[in-house]
């Protein structure tokens, strides 16, 4: 049966939550990479640990959005927040969880004066594309440019 | 939400400044290098933060609903006096940390985890001075006779052995017990933040949103570096093994049970707003925290030894070699790390001084029960005063010379006395008679 939004609690990440999102990118990309979330998570919750926050439902984690607010990265000199890691445990998806932690984040990312947030999609993820579409994200006019070495 | 910066009159900075120069002799290289180690980010600074537009009424308790106090003087002297004594306690862990930190800093093996620590250690500072400005920026002749300058001068003078809790007198035998700490004991502090964000004394609220901030860090410091040791371990290295980190988690976790306090108490901040959770239940929650953590810990180990395992499977054995002692996959009972005993190694609470081992057994005999301490405790710390000073303390205790209660009010067993500048060790050690308050000092602070 389909969590609804009271059952799914959205709270920020912490460092127990590591082996968890391990598991999360595990059951998606197929990979067991902890020592990439040890490294990942240290720097979120450094940065700034209210930004980046995990949806857990019956006590589990499953999901989590990370992120945080910066300012001067590619000539944006106002603050800017970005959304830059997310999973949803695939069990768990179609239940709005990556619509309520980016949510949460919004609210944080205001709190810290960002004035837009900004996320860099690959096109080949169309349902990624699709979800920062649905949640009011539009085509920005930073293009990405990439070259071999 | 925003931030209000404050710094303490000249004269308190400069003291608290000359603090740091002696028991954070690498900060300057931390300053130089903060850029290479943590680029973009903010630079440490030692000041006070205040966040502002926190909820301005009492949110549990008696008086809940009604405005917070902005003021010591406003509030009644039992409740202000709960406040400072939280207030000091609080700015005494954080200067004791730095201090503990300091001694085995230079050991570490990893230059990242090192400059890690060193990072939290100047934070840790920054939260001392952040108790400090409380003090001094109030007056709180109303519930003490002494001065904020001499309670300022009293909790910079104190050392390792006379802090106010336990946790914060316990020599650091190896960076193991710098990361370690990290783990368990900032926990702990994490807990005691939290719950002080709810304050009903508002300054101390507004104080604690960037301490939670900086103390999230403070974990990751901890439990990063622990989960990387595991992985190490399993593969075969023998800087440090399971059975060493077993160890630091029964040196540790006791004294961090007890940091909650008596688990009878609590109540009484409860009802005066200061808190919204009473001793028992805050610990509870803090000791399932621990074995949530140490459950990781297990899972990454047996998956860095049997590679082939998925997550389901690795729980599974993790379950079944915890639960029955067989080993699988060539994993044995004893290379898994286990919660111990809540009752386990307790000079404070409930459990004080009983002879409860580290999975609950019971010991009668107390030769056995420092027989099974010694088995269970890391070499190293046995051989050190704080463990010398329990043992005699527990001895004299079984044979009926001391009570439970006076044994606990001589944990620490030695106090400061006299005058000693914050800057250097002449402290003088004695044995300690339980004594209300600590004595007065007369260290003089730097001229503004």
């Amino acid at each position: 049966m389909p969590e609804t939004a009271s059952a799914i609690h959205i709270r920020p990440v912490d460092e127990l939550d590591i082996d968890a999102i391990t598991g999360i990118d595990e059951k998606i990309g197929g990979s067991y990479r902890p020592e990439v979330w040890e490294r990942r998570i240290g720097y979120y919750l450094r940065r700034d640990p209210e930004a980046s926050v995990v949806a857990e439902v019956g006590g589990r984690v499953v999901g989590f959005m990370l992120g945080e607010v910066r300012s001067g990265d590619f000539g944006l000199e106002e603050p800017t927040a970005w959304v830059e890691v997310l999973g949803v445990d695939p069990q768990h998806r179609g239940q709005a969880i990556g619509r309520l932690m980016l949510e949460a984040m919004l609210d944080h990312f205001r709190d810290e004066g960002a004035k837009s947030v900004r996320t860099l999609v690959d096109e080949e993820m169309a349902e990624i594309g699709g979800f920062f579409r649905s949640l009011g994200f539009q085509p920005s006019t930073l293009r990405p440019f990439v070259k071999p070495l | 939400m925003s931030v209000r910066t404050a710094t303490l009159p000249k004269k308190f900075h400069q003291a608290v400044e000359s603090w740091r120069d002696a028991y954070i002799p690498d900060y300057g290289f931390l300053m130089e290098n903060w850029e290479k180690g943590f680029p973009h980010e903010p630079r440490f600074e030692l000041c006070a933060y205040r966040e502002m537009g926190m909820c301005d009424e009492i949110e549990c308790g008696e008086w809940k609903g009604r405005p917070k106090y902005t003021r010591a003087a406003d509030m009644v002297p039992e409740q202000a006096h709960h406040v400072l004594g939280a207030l000091r306690a609080q700015a005494s862990t954080e200067f004791g940390s730095i201090q503990q930190h300091r001694l085995t800093l230079a050991r570490a093996q990893d230059e990242e985890e090192q400059f890690w620590i060193l990072r939290m250690m100047a934070e840790e500072l920054r939260h001392g001075y952040q108790m400090l400005h409380l003090l001094v920026e109030d007056d709180w002749t109303s519930v003490s006779k002494e001065t904020s300058a001499e309670m300022f001068e009293d909790i910079l003078s104190m050392n390792t052995g006379s802090h106010l809790l336990g946790a914060f007198n316990i020599d650091f035998d190896s960076f193991v017990d710098n990361v370690v700490f990290c783990a368990l004991i900032d926990r702990v502090g994490k807990y005691q933040l939290a719950m002080q964000k709810v304050s009903a004394y508002k300054p101390m609220a507004e104080s604690m949103p960037k301490m939670l901030r900086e103390e999230a860090f403070h974990l990751a410091a901890g439990v990063v570096p622990m989960r990387r040791w595991v992985k190490s371990a399993a593969q075969g290295d023998v800087y440090v093994t399971m059975d060493v980190l077993r160890r630091a988690v029964n040196k540790w976790l006791p004294r961090g049970l007890e940091m909650f306090g008596d688990e009878r108490g609590g109540g009484t901040n409860v009802r005066f707003g200061l808190k919204p959770m009473k001793n028992a239940e805050s610990q509870r929650l803090y000791r399932e925290e621990v074995g949530r953590l140490l459950h990781d810990l297990n899972l990454r180990y047996v998956r860095a030894r049997v590679k082939r395992l998925s997550r389901a499977a690795a729980e599974t054995l993790v379950t079944e070699v915890l639960a029955d002692r067989e080993t699988r996959e060539g994993i044995r009972f004893d290379d898994l790390l286990r919660l111990p005993h809540g009752d386990f190694f307790r000079r404070r609470g409930v459990p004080a001084f009983t002879l409860v081992g580290v999975e609950g057994e019971t010991f009668t005999d107390l030769a056995l029960y420092l027989k099974h301490l010694a088995e269970q405790l890391p070499e190293s710390y046995l051989a050190g005063r704080d463990f010398r000073e329990y043992v005699e303390l527990l001895t004299r205790v079984h044979r009926g010379e001391v009570t439970i209660a006076d044994a606990t009010g001589r944990m620490p067993a030695l106090r400061r006395v006299g005058g000693a500048c914050s800057c250097s060790k002449a402290v003088r050690w004695v044995r300690d008679e339980p004594v209300p308050a600590p004595a007065p000092s007369d260290i003089a602070l730097p001229p503004a």
